[in-house]
């Protein structure tokens, strides 16, 4: 069937919220990479062993992930009039436990983390579960959920995936319908500048005002890409956002290639991401089958489709003109901008091509559909809206994270991570992946936006963050990232081929203890000029965990070096 | 894919406090090294795209009283454009990055004697030596050979191998090309002349592509070996001249001696056809 009107999807969404909220009671199981990692599928297989195939009583189904890792696997029961809940540490031990009490409309309290009764979903409804099970904490009561707001991640964990009709019930290209049936591509553009969203794959560079540029580049034909590479080691806000709601990536592609006027849509995702793939080109397919791809669709006349190409997983591939030459079957290495990629001549094939990270085209559904007006009021001046971080390291609670930009620091390490794990006193973090640097917890009230954590030597990268206790050695961190930087370098330059590779020969020599003052000025003079004269981002930033630390922990490299 | 160029409107660019006449978009580096101005570089070569990677020819441009650093082989010349070669920051940085091919190419004398004209004759890093390096401890990656190889002259024998530090360049598995036209265009453009080539007899021999061997076709007059084979033909496919049967059987010099004998033959009566 094709989705030509609101009435099309009126009727797709009913079937929709039938899956979400059958009149029966429904077991969903968090099948996310993460999920199924710990466990989350013998969850499933056991509970399908018990309720049999088609149970008449009971539904079972998959969903993504909410993100709380750390109390993986995670199953939502919901049971007609009251509110859902989240059991969690499930094994398939707690499987029998689980469907009995579900048989007689019940949850098994012990095993349950909290309950929702009311979900705003944003882009659409408001789903009002029902009341009962108070003695299960409510989802806003749980420390790790309470500080967060749940803008890109609303959806995430609730509905399945791999079902279209779930993301349409909840709102899903009710945006795209609004902007293709309705809004002229320059309003849209306007709506996303205006909304100060800026780009989420680490540079932070006004969405809108690409767009613009791209759209008023000269060409007949254009791309827009979508950067789904994430290459951070301890990253993986993306990989969840595709996993457990890719439609979403589509919808705000969709919408975006109608602003700019393309009709040719590529993600270009590592291939170590194979439940993303699969996710995506499931959601692709569903896409294509209403119409929501393809040709003239709403009716509009306007066509658009997305394919899939697939990276090896360099890190510097993720960088545009490496990832571009990639998917062109040339060697991954960045070449001197500009060209820009929205430059003719310097995108995929020679034409004008947009490129935005995932996590960048999911905002823009929710954009289109509350208003920039809205999307301006959450997080910080200069720094709308709110951004997903993987909280990784040796924190209490780990997980993703959403808060608005501007979030502290201490907020998101201390209120929602709770600190270090095991007790112990956390030291510092590392934001940016290994292109950040290491903030120590003295600065930890510095706000979480773009400005303030260059302003300390750090960067917001693509959202990873690294926590460090009282025994991690802040040298032998820094040469952690030192040496997956140089085993990602391309090659190309000296600076960064050459350099990185004697930054880490000498913080080699420091760490056996065979280094001395001389070899500590060598090592800063040395990564002053990486910084300065790479030819990429990979080794304009690569030095920072050294210069950092070097910075912020000199007494444990002085500790180290022989006068 | 390499750019036409097409000359832009004459403008004025300010370098060292001094003006000079360039066109509008021409590269910066070419017009420093027209003017006789001095910046080290190792990866440009006017006939190729610009690269942008050995670092060494970057300046700094000012713009609003500001400074940054940028490469002047992919700086384009603008009226107004004013760039500084020398300022301290620039030697700081080039300074460091000497002592990195130093210690890369320690074989090399280019590197060496370049690096000493900027000062810096000595490394603090550790020198990479490697045994039986095909390159023989010289090559710095600036990627010229590659590039040659494949953009002017379409053969694409040889590549980067592997990334990061162990990047090396070589042919395909370290097996013998087959693709080598056995020109010699690498060995032309390679600034540290690190590339071995060498004609034994009836083979021209890639030393450090491989031991990749090229037959060479023999002069008809003097039976000399004197051209690739493969590469003559190509060559002669696309060339339009009524030279072309000289060319093809005689090597230079005795095409020289014939060309002189045609011309006495045509002033004395006989003829020529290469009128
Ligand atoms: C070494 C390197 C790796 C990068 N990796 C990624 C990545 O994995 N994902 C991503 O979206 N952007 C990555 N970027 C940034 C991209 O070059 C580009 O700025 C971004 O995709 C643009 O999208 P945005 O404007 O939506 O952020 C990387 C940059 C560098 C220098
Ligand atoms: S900075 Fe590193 S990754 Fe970037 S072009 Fe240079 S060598 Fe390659
Ligand atoms: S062999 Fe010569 S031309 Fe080729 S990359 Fe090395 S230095 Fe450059
Ligand atoms: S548990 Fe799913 S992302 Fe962490
Ligand atoms: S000549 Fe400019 S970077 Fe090599």
């Amino acid at each position: 069937m094709r989705i030509v009107s609101a009435a099309d999807m009126e009727k797709v969404s009913r079937s929709g919220l039938r899956k979400i909220r059958p009149e029966k009671p429904r077991i969903a199981v968090g099948l996310a990479t993460c999920g199924i990692a710990v466990g989350g599928m013998r969850v499933y297989d056991r509970i399908k062993e018990i309720i049999g195939e088609e149970n008449p009583d009971i539904e079972l189904a998959r969903v993504g992930c909410i993100g709380y890792c750390r109390e993986e696997p995670l199953v939502n029961i919901t049971i007609p009039g009251k509110p859902l809940v989240i059991l969690h540490r499930v094994t398939p031990g707690d499987a029998e436990e689980i469907v009995r009490a579900v048989e007689k409309g019940e949850v098994p309290v012990e095993k349950a983390l909290c309950r929702i009764p009311l979900w705003d979903h944003i882009t659409g409804c408001t789903q009002e579960y029902g009341a009962g099970f108070d003695g299960i904490p409510r989802y806003e009561d749980v420390p790790f959920f309470s500080h967060q707001k749940k803008v890109i991640l609303r959806n995430s964990g609730l509905i399945n995936p791999e079902q279209i009709d779930e993301y349409i019930a909840i709102g899903g290209y009710a945006a795209a319908l609004k902007a293709l049936s309705g809004m002229a591509p320059e309003a849209i553009i306007d709506e996303v500048e205006k909304s100060g969203l800026r780009g989420r794959g680490g540079a932070g560079f006004p969405t809108g005002l690409k767009w613009r540029i791209a759209r008023n580049a000269e060409g007949d034909r254009k791309f827009v890409i979508c950067n789904a590479d994430e290459g951070d080691p301890g990253a993986y806000m993306n990989r969840n956002e595709m996993e457990s709601d890719p439609h979403m990536v589509l919808e705000g592609m969709l919408i975006g290639a109608y602003a700019i006027g393309v009709s040719e849509g590529l993600i270009y995702i590592r291939a170590e991401y194979p439940l993303a793939i699969r996710r995506l080109q499931t959601a692709i397919g569903q896409a294509r089958e209403y119409g929501l791809l393809g040709k003239d669709i709403f009716g509009t006349g306007f066509s658009f489709d997305i394919g899939i190409a697939t990276g090896a997983g360099a890190f510097v591939c993720g960088e545009s003109t490496a990832l571009v030459a990639s998917i062109e079957g040339r060697t991954g290495r960045p070449h001197p901008r500009p060209p820009r990629l929205t430059d003719p001549g310097g995108g995929l094939f020679g034409y004008p091509t947009d490129l935005n990270n995932v996590e960048s085209w999911c905002n823009i559904p929710v954009i289109i559909s509350k208003g920039s007006e809205w999307y301006a009021g959450i997080g910080a001046k200069g720094n709308s809206g709110t951004k997903v971080f993987s909280l990784v390291g040796k924190v209490d609670r780990v997980g993703l994270v959403e808060v608005p930009l501007g979030t502290s620091l201490n907020t998101i390490v201390f209120t929602i991570g709770n600190g270090g794990a095991g007790n112990k006193k956390v030291k510092a973090v590392q934001t940016g992946g290994p292109s950040g640097g290491c903030i120590p917890a003295r600065l930890f009230d510095t706000p979480v936006d773009y400005e303030s954590l260059n302003r300390i030597g750090s960067i917001m990268g693509s959202g990873g963050i690294v926590v460090m206790d009282e025994d991690t050695d802040m040298v032998d961190i820094a040469r952690y990232f030192i040496n997956f930087a140089a085993s990602e370098s391309c090659g190309k330059c000296v600076p960064c081929r050459e350099g990185l590779k004697h930054t880490l020969l000498i913080l080699n020599k420091i760490l056996a203890k065979k280094a001395t003052k001389k070899d500590l000025e060598i090592l800063s003079d040395l990564t002053e000029t990486i910084v300065a004269t790479s030819l990429c981002g990979l080794g304009q930033t690569a030095p920072n965990p050294v210069l950092t630390t070097l910075a912020y922990f000199r007494d444990e490299y002085d500790a180290l070096v022989n006068p | 894919m390499i750019q036409q160029e097409i000359p832009g409107k004459p403008i004025t660019v300010t370098i060292n406090g001094k003006e000079y006449r360039a066109n509008e978009g021409e590269i910066l580096l070419s017009v420093a090294i027209r003017e006789k101005i001095e910046i080290p570089h190792l990866c440009y070569e006017a006939s190729l795209d610009p690269y942008g990677a050995c670092r060494l020819c970057m300046v700094e441009v000012v713009r609003k009283g500001k400074r940054e650093m940028a490469t002047s082989c992919t700086l384009r010349a603008a009226d107004g454009l004013e760039v500084l070669t020398d300022t301290p920051e620039i030697v700081k940085h080039r300074s460091i990055l000497f002592e990195l091919y130093l210690a890369e190419a320690p074989k090399s004398d280019v590197i060496r004697d370049m690096a000493a004209r900027y000062g810096v004759t000595r490394t603090r890093f550790l020198k990479r030596i490697e045994q039986g390096d095909p390159l023989g401890n010289k090559c710095v990656l600036c990627g010229l050979c590659v590039r040659a190889c494949s953009e002017i002259m379409g053969a694409g024998a040889i590549n980067f191998i592997n990334r990061g530090p162990y990047t090396v360049v070589n042919t395909p598995y370290y097996a013998p090309s087959r693709d080598c036209f056995g020109c010699g265009a690498c060995v032309r453009v390679c600034p540290t002349n690190a590339i071995e080539m060498e004609d034994a007899g009836a083979e021209r021999v890639m030393k450090s592509w491989s031991g990749t061997r090229v037959p060479l076709s023999p002069c008809e007059c003097c039976g000399r070996y004197y051209a690739p084979r493969e590469l003559s033909a190509s060559v002669l496919a696309r060339l339009d001249t009524p030279l072309k049967e000289e060319i093809a059987r005689l090597c230079p010099e005795c095409r020289g001696k014939h060309i002189a004998r045609e011309e006495i033959l045509a002033k004395h009566g006989g003829s020529a056809k290469h009128a």
